[in-house]
């Protein structure tokens, strides 16, 4: 029996021509997994509030969505809160009270059950989502997905029978983000709900899906099985086919007759099967990269500890690591090894107590204030949105410049800039209203106004879906090639393999090691790309997708 | 010796015992009445706290004596002269009076002082909670935010300052105060933009609907129904017998103290059982841990 049943719905806001949804029809069956996808600004999100009346957008609307055979907006306040679940992007805004067992009764009482009921509810969610541990914590005290846990144990204490998930894990770091994850799987499989995904990073949500549905300027283009999504991206060759998992982009670009690789571990048989019987002659990447001995150093650090306090634990314990000037910096590792820390002290946030900094070749302590930060090194925040506070793009970029300039010295460098970040048709926008990744380029452009030298970015892909994680790449190329050292912090694995230049892992407030990326990702075998990791039992070195579909066809 | 099994009580018996050993405290001064007092709440701080209470509780010595000393000094009033000193009379009842007066007052700072270390905002929240439920909920929310702005706060001043945007000059107020602004404009931004989230996720969660309830972590048992029934019945008790005179006690001009009959006894009894209800709770629970800890 269908749960959802959409019938030509189409959608614009008001005073605006543009249909954001245009005549969508679709039938969702009860207990299937459905993964919605789509670039930024497609309509993934205005298509799953028209599942919920209760925050459907006000605009023009034709067409109906029915629920469970009725048309949604006949179901009252209390149906749909009990029986339609919606987790959103961001885990702190959807949390409402200070305890996390008030967050988890908050629904219930809002349904107005008794203490009896609430609390068997709360204690199964607590136990079902291995919450006893932090029952009695206050929520600020919580890690992003744990969170994120709390939002959707929330959620499934009021027994909703469809979970929609706008984005959970656009916020949280990949271990977190598989974590949450599994879990919506879990709940997925044992009890039947019926749940409805939105997400960036496909890996986890893609090759588990009853259906992949791909959204394209508030239209459907595809609408299949996972096996059989990737033809259609394929054949009409779009933009959406780059955030396919790895096993399915390596599968087109090799080209094979065998059935669609979904994961890592079917990627490898597909590969073996491949491969059987044949020769492999090429096993091995010729990059020419090599660790440098000595180089033209940016930034340098030397043995540098911090703690925040005098009695707390170290946070850095003996950091060295020195950046070549004009290349692609990458740091990555877990969470809490210091890697956020590290970055904050180049700015001078954070002040070592032992250990020396030099910045370009000079102390910096030596730096005067905000000395450091002309023409010389700037950070782009984690959250991009922290540094926008004008009521336009324009305005925003404006407060960077030098006063004393005139308004057409002053449109032409803010011009410039927009070029460079391809935010030229948002100049006029507010800040707040652009997506994750256009934000992200705005606030880039921000920094790129202070003219810096070195170039900070912590966390730059978090957030942001595969096309934007290109303009973004595309972006950082530019950048290197003008001469800019760039440091980057990242989760990102793909990212830093591809685009990095070196790559540092740290562990336990130092760094573990610093290699060129392919060296570094193929000695890994659990810190490293999908490609390598898929790959690895036949090749030496394959690390990025492209590595594997050139060395398969050299091997053909 | 630490232990708290009285703050593990329902938070309704937990302030029903501060209201009254606080209550009754503030109006006895009578020697008696008010030494019990001062006895118990010293005691019940000390089952809490351990060594850690002693350093306050000797504070609160010293000033029992300073306070008793000092209103002899004010009130010359009295029969029975002690001293002169320049000229006025030192008397007994004064002395005695001001011992009775401060014994009142350290009193109520113990019981205040074991107040705040039982009485989390959470109990606090529950008790008030059930008389205004929305008003709770806010105060929920509230505290929940003001962490979270102060944190926004600091990463924000933190992003600004690393594109040199910080405050120019620390030191020179005016651009502090500059920078400081657009910090706190660009929180109100960033705040009610989160705020429209928080709204539609509470409507999402069905907020808004008539009938709501409120949930606690707490329960009502037997052992609550129990205590809260005897330290009903002891309070009535005391009431009745200080309305009859048991712990009238007067100093000036001259001291008369109640000291007899049956509604002292009866009053004095009942007292020390009420204030003892706390740490009696507590110390038998540390005994029996001892005692289980030792079969082992």
């Amino acid at each position: 029996m269908a749960h959802f049943e959409i019938k030509n719905l189409s959608f614009s806001y008001p005073g605006n021509d543009r249909k954001i949804l245009d005549n969508i029809n679709l039938t969702i069956e009860k207990g299937s997994y459905i993964t919605l996808c789509g670039k930024s600004g497609c309509g993934k999100t205005t298509l799953l509030k028209h599942l919920k009346s209760v925050i459907t957008p006000h605009g023009n609307r034709e067409g109906t969505v029915y629920f469970d055979g009725r048309p949604i907006e006949e179901s009252d306040l209390r149906t749909q809160s009990s029986k339609i679940g919606y987790v959103m992007q961001n885990p702190d805004n959807q949390i409402v009270t200070d305890k996390v067992w008030h967050e988890l009764a908050f629904g219930l009482e809002s349904l107005g059950y008794d203490q009896k009921t609430i609390r068997l509810r709360v204690a199964e969610m607590a136990s079902y989502f291995g919450i006893q541990q932090w029952f009695h914590k206050n929520v600020t005290e919580l890690s992003g997905g744990q969170k994120q846990l709390l939002n959707l144990a929330s959620i499934m204490a009021m027994q909703p029978e469809v979970l929609i998930l706008d984005e959970p894990t656009s916020q949280l770091d990949p271990i977190a983000a598989s974590d949450f994850l599994n879990t919506v799987r879990k709940i997925n499989l044992e009890l039947g709900t019926t749940v409805i995904i939105t997400e960036h990073r496909l890996e986890d949500v893609y090759y588990c899906a009853d259906r992949v549905i791909v959204m394209d300027k508030g239209r459907i283009i595809a609408d299949d099985t996972p096996r059989n999504v990737g033809d259609t991206l394929k054949n009409t060759n779009d933009d959406m086919f780059a955030a396919l998992p790895s096993p399915v982009q390596i599968y087109y670009g090799v080209g094979s007759d065998l059935l669609t690789p979904l994961t890592v571990r079917e990627g490898r048989n597909w590969l073996s099967e491949e491969f059987e019987g044949k020769n492999i002659t090429h096993d091995e990447i010729i990059t020419g990269e090599k660790m440098k001995e000595d180089f033209d150093v940016a930034v340098t650090m030397k043995e540098v500890w911090f703690r925040y306090e005098k009695d707390a634990p170290d946070i850095l314990k003996g950091v060295t690591l020195s950046v070549e000037r004009g290349k692609v910096f990458a740091i990555v590792g877990g969470n809490g090894t210091g890697k956020s820390t590290t970055v904050k002290s180049l700015c001078g946030i954070v002040k070592p107590y032992r250990g020396k900094i030099l910045i370009n070749g000079k102390y910096i302590e030596k730096y005067k204030q905000n000395e450091l930060f002309t023409n010389n090194l700037a950070m782009l925040p984690q959250d991009p949105q922290s540094l926008f506070v004008k009521k336009t793009v324009y305005e925003d970029l404006e407060e960077m410049l030098p006063k004393g300039l005139s308004e057409d010295e002053k449109k032409e460098k803010i011009t410039e800039v927009a070029n460079i970040t391809q935010i030229t048709d948002l100049l006029d926008t507010h800040p707040y209203d652009l997506s994750g990744g256009e934000q992200q380029r705005a606030a880039l452009g921000k920094v790129l106004l202070t003219n810096p030298k070195i170039l900070i970015l912590d966390e730059p892909t978090k957030g942001i879906d595969n096309f934007f994680k290109l303009k973004f790449a595309e972006i950082i190329e530019e950048l290197k090639k003008s001469g800019v050292t760039i440091i980057m912090v990242s989760h990102d694995v793909e990212f830093c393999a591809k685009h990095a230049d070196t790559v540092s892992m740290f562990f336990d407030g130092s760094v573990v090691t610093t290699n060129t990326p392919n060296a570094f990702f193929s000695q890994n075998s659990f810190y490293t790309t999908a490609a390598n990791r898929m790959s690895r039992h036949l090749f030496k070195n394959a690390v990025t997708n492209e590595d594997v579909i050139e060395l398969c066809r050299k091997n053909r | 010796m630490k232990s708290d099994a009285f703050s593990e009580y329902n938070p309704i018996i937990n302030f029903a015992f501060f209201i009254g050993a606080i209550g009754l405290g503030m109006f006895f001064t009578h020697p008696a009445f008010a030494a019990c007092s001062v006895f118990f709440s010293a005691l019940y701080l000390y089952t809490i706290k351990g060594r850690e209470s002693l350093k306050f509780i000797g504070g609160m010595g010293i000033m029992f004596i300073v306070l008793s000393l000092i209103n002899g000094l004010f009130n010359s009033m009295g029969e029975t002269v002690l001293f002169v000193y320049f000229g006025r009379n030192y008397t007994l009842e004064a002395l005695l009076y001001g011992m009775c007066t401060s014994a009142m007052l350290i009193s109520v700072f113990l019981w205040f002082a074991s107040y705040n270390s039982i009485m989390s905002n959470d109990k606090f929240m529950f008790i008030f909670g059930r008389i205004i439920p929305s008003g709770s909920l806010i105060i929920s929310m509230a505290l929940r935010l003001v962490t979270i702005y102060k944190n926004k706060i600091i990463q924000i001043h933190t992003a600004r300052k690393c594109i040199g945007k910080g405050a120019a000059d620390e030191n020179d107020r005016i651009s502090a105060l500059k920078n400081g602004s657009t910090v706190i404009s660009t929180l109100a931004t960033w705040a009610l933009e989160g705020g429209v989230i928080t709204a539609d996720s509470m409507r999402m969660r069905g907020y808004g609907l008539p009938g709501r309830t409120t949930f606690s972590n707490y329960r009502f048992g037997m052992r609550d129904k129990a205590l809260l029934g005897g330290m009903v019945l002891l309070s009535a008790v005391i009431i009745f017998c200080a309305a009859m005179g048991a712990s009238s006690a007067e100093f000036i001009p001259v001291i008369n103290i109640t000291s007899g009959g049956i509604y002292f006894y009866a009053g004095l009894i009942s007292y020390i059982l009420f204030l003892s209800i706390a740490p009696i709770i507590n110390i038998t629970e540390a005994v029996r841990w001892r005692i289980l800890r030792s079969r082992i």
